[in-house]
């Protein structure tokens, strides 16, 4: 797959004019609409033509010159819709913004797409499709909609719904945020003697009968409310 | 499909949605599928001077591969509920 506008010209054999599909690949016809103009960037109405709407793409033969014709693959195509506003363009249009490898340069689309004959293909990020009859204009909207929909951002071979890692995987999970509750069999609890026990009771024996040893009193403050 | 669930119960709010190629479209939220394309009802564009061609379109279908970001109505967005479904969502829940 290419991103952007392309020239096409591969028309079937019999003479009908059709545009060469990849039938292997299962590309298949999903609407064709004569009388249809097509504009690009900022240019003047290409026609008369043919508009083929397929499962991958979009084709535009003209009918007067065989060996012009653009085709751009839905996967490129970043939004579309009806134009009905004069102000945007003096025609009822299907209107089209068109994602490509060299978009990044926004400002040159519409001068370089004017100049004479020369264009550049790739720089094209806008086209219009006008046909001849309006009322045909939600006719094609909604078959734009399907054919995008049924090409989606490829997904590579093996790649999860989830392949986020997070730190927190692993630990033990009730759905709440419960703190993080201890083993019962650490190595070394806290209050032992990690074995000496000669030391735990010498200290067990010291007796300390000092005032000054003597719990304080207890004062009121929030106490850890028996979390332990 | 958070984002799909979520958006959903966007149906019929404004949004205002804004693309890759920086192009910012208010509409009404027609509906959304699971590879987050979005439709728009009466969409305009924001900044209309800087991009004149796109004035007004009745309805717009957006491929959800180009969006940036899907700016939501405040009143549109429970934060606590969302907090709750994308912690659930990040451990597979």
């Amino acid at each position: 797959m290419v991103l952007g506008l392309q020239q096409f010209v591969e028309r079937v054999g019999d003479g009908s004019g059709q545009p060469r599909l990849d039938a292997d690949a299962g590309e298949e016809m999903m609407h064709v609409q004569p009388g249809v103009a097509i504009v690009l960037g900022g240019r003047l109405p290409e026609s008369p033509g043919t508009l083929y709407i397929s499962t991958k793409r979009v084709v535009w033969l003209s009918d007067a010159d065989r060996a012009k014709g653009y085709a751009v693959d839905f996967l490129s195509v970043s939004l579309h819709a009806v134009s009905r506003d004069p102000e945007a363009y003096p025609l009822p249009c299907i209107y089209t913004q068109i994602e490509s490898e060299a978009a990044e340069d926004e400002e040159s689309e519409g001068s370089d797409s004017e100049c004479g004959q020369y264009l550049e293909l790739s720089k094209v990020t806008e086209m219009r499709l006008v046909p001849s009859d309006p009322s045909q204009l939600d006719t094609l909207f909604d078959i734009f909609c399907q054919c995008a929909e049924l090409n989606p951002e490829p997904r590579e071979e093996g790649e999860e719904e989830n392949s986020w890692f997070f730190g927190d995987e692993g630990m033990a999970d009730d759905g709440s945020d419960s703190e993080w509750q201890p083993s019962e069999n650490l190595v070394n609890p806290i209050g032992y003697a990690n074995g000496n026990h000669d030391l735990a009771r010498q200290v067990l024996e010291l007796q300390i009968n000092d005032q000054r040893f003597e719990d304080a009193e207890e004062v009121e403050h929030e106490s850890q409310g028996g979390r332990q | 499909m958070l984002f799909f669930s979520y958006f959903k119960e966007l149906v019929g709010k404004e949004v205002t949605v804004e693309l890759k190629n920086d192009i910012a479209i208010r509409g009404i939220l027609h509906s959304v599928d699971q590879y987050l394309n979005i439709k728009l009802e009466n969409s305009r564009v924001v900044d209309q001077d800087k991009y004149p061609h796109l004035l007004s379109v009745r309805n717009c279908f957006i491929r959800g591969s180009v969006v940036r970001y899907v700016q939501l109505p405040p009143d549109g967005v429970d934060i606590d509920i969302l907090h709750d479904a994308t912690r659930r969502e990040a451990r597979g829940g």
